[in-house]
């Protein structure tokens, strides 16, 4: 299970996120947490989380503005255990 | 100072700011400065499309079931979206192209201007299918108090911005007397209303927009006037994009990645930054509250719809470097929203009619006499 990661949400539960099945978001999404989202392909950034700790890959090459520390869920995938708020 | 249409001076685009620095000659992008504007142009070319694709006919007959007051609801709303796409349907040109100094950016600005255009033409050619004679739906648009108020603030920035530089590229820099008025023009006073006009744009683009959105979108939910929501969900997607672009100018700008004075600009009138996107929450509130004056309709309040504009208003000021101003506003009221704002790119099940992009042209409106056959009075 090395694709397998940790992701805690808003300091929730640990929740197990496989990174070779979907993006971050709909991963998140499986384990029925509420996200914020609009076009869920990169451009628009709705979906913007706050990345505390671990690394993040991006699948597609994000378009909306990722400020500092902010990651796109609807468009990468972890490479490590996660901390982020959403 | 005056604008040259094609600026003989040798310059290198790469160190030229994204506005008042020399204006662009070349039209060149195989070096870019900031490459995300032309991936946007790319996106939004991609997202390229035309109101007469889109069947809007059967709405004729939903929209004469409508009661008055949800008949109110939805030509309110639709003025709004014609005055919005009005104002952005030129504006960015008028005043952000003569001040334009990158070539990416020039682009961008001309596809974005342009794309408005479209959605100004599809609120005709869904007008012209509604009323035989739409005139008096347009007409109102520049009587009606509410809408002016609107109209008013969105444009104000614009407008002041092109006055002064309309002075500065017609007198330069120093006190330049107009009609009486003494205006004090520098570059770093345009600097200045160059900021707020963009952040105004970002306001309108970021929640005004969407507030209408959530209008048309409240119709469709209950399959009604399901043309004009395909309408406004290809409009929904390119506004996301034209969002994105002014995010970037703002961030670009807020984390010194562009002009350094714009950075000090930034900082300094970070308070009215703050202030023109909460007065842009505080009218859609009013507005809301304009559009359910005479009842509100299934699925959708005024109260629901003032949750909404919080509720975005976090998302977009987070965007731009603001806390969320609306703490208790954290999760979605309409979360029906978020399906006819997802862009369907990527086509999975074309034969689902929520699919934008395998709906477009696709609907047979002919009927025939021989199909009404079996039908008895």
């Amino acid at each position: 299970m090395a694709n397998t990661f940790k992701v805690t949400v808003n300091g929730g539960p640990e929740l197990a996120v496989d990174a070779t099945e979907g993006t971050l978001l709909e991963a998140l999404e499986k384990h029925q947490l509420e996200m914020h989202y609009h076009c869920r392909s990169g451009f628009c950034g709705a979906c913007r989380s706050t990345l505390k700790s671990g690394k993040v890959r991006y699948t597609t090459e994000p378009l909306a503005y990722v400020r500092k520390g902010d990651i796109l869920p609807c468009c990468c995938v972890p490479e490590s255990d996660l901390d982020i708020d959403h | 100072m005056s604008y040259s249409t094609f600026n003989q001076e040798q310059n290198n685009p790469l160190t030229e700011p994204m506005f008042l620095g020399n204006s662009v000659n070349v039209a060149r992008y195989d070096q870019q400065k900031h490459s995300i504007f032309e991936k946007l142009i790319e996106k939004q070319i991609s997202f390229f499309w035309r109101p007469e694709e889109i069947d809007v006919s059967r709405d004729r007959i939903d929209f004469n079931k409508l009661t008055a007051s949800e008949k109110h609801v939805f030509i309110s709303n639709l003025k709004y979206q014609t005055l919005l796409d009005s104002i952005q349907g030129r504006s960015p040109n008028i005043a952000l192209l003569p001040i334009v100094s990158l070539p990416e950016l020039e682009t961008w600005i001309e596809t974005w201007s342009f794309f408005e255009t479209i959605h100004s033409r599809s609120y005709t050619h869904i007008l012209r299918n509604l009323f035989s004679d739409p005139s008096e739906v347009f007409e109102d648009i520049v009587i009606n108090e509410q809408i002016k108020i609107r109209a008013n603030d969105i444009s104000k920035y614009y407008d002041d911005l092109i006055f002064y530089t309309q002075l500065l590229q017609t007198h330069g820099e120093g006190d330049v007397v107009v009609e009486g008025k003494t205006h004090t023009v520098t570059q770093r006073e345009i600097k200045k209303k160059l900021f707020l006009c963009i952040n105004s744009v970002n306001a309108l683009e970021a929640i005004r927009f969407y507030v209408s959105f959530a209008c048309t979108f409240a119709f469709a939910e209950r399959e009604l006037m399901e043309g004009n929501a395909k309408i406004i969900k290809l409009i929904a997607r390119d506004e996301n994009v034209h969002l994105t672009s002014t995010q970037h100018i703002l961030n670009l700008w807020q984390y010194g990645e562009d002009d350094p004075e714009m950075k000090e600009i930034a900082e300094e009138l970070r308070d009215d930054a703050y202030e023109i996107f909460m007065t842009a929450v505080k009218q859609e509130k009013q507005w809301a509250h304009y559009l359910f004056k005479d009842g509100s309709m299934i699925g959708l309040n005024e109260s629901m719809l003032c949750q909404y504009v919080e509720y975005i208003a976090n998302l977009r000021m987070q965007a731009i470097g603001f806390d969320a101003p609306f703490e208790n506003q954290r999760s979605n009221p309409l979360p029906w929203m978020n399906k006819y704002l997802v862009s369907d790119n990527v086509q999975v099940a074309p034969q689902e009619s929520e699919i934008t992009s395998y709906l477009v042209g696709q609907i047979d409106s002919e009927v025939n006499a021989s199909d009404l056959g079996d039908f008895d009075l």
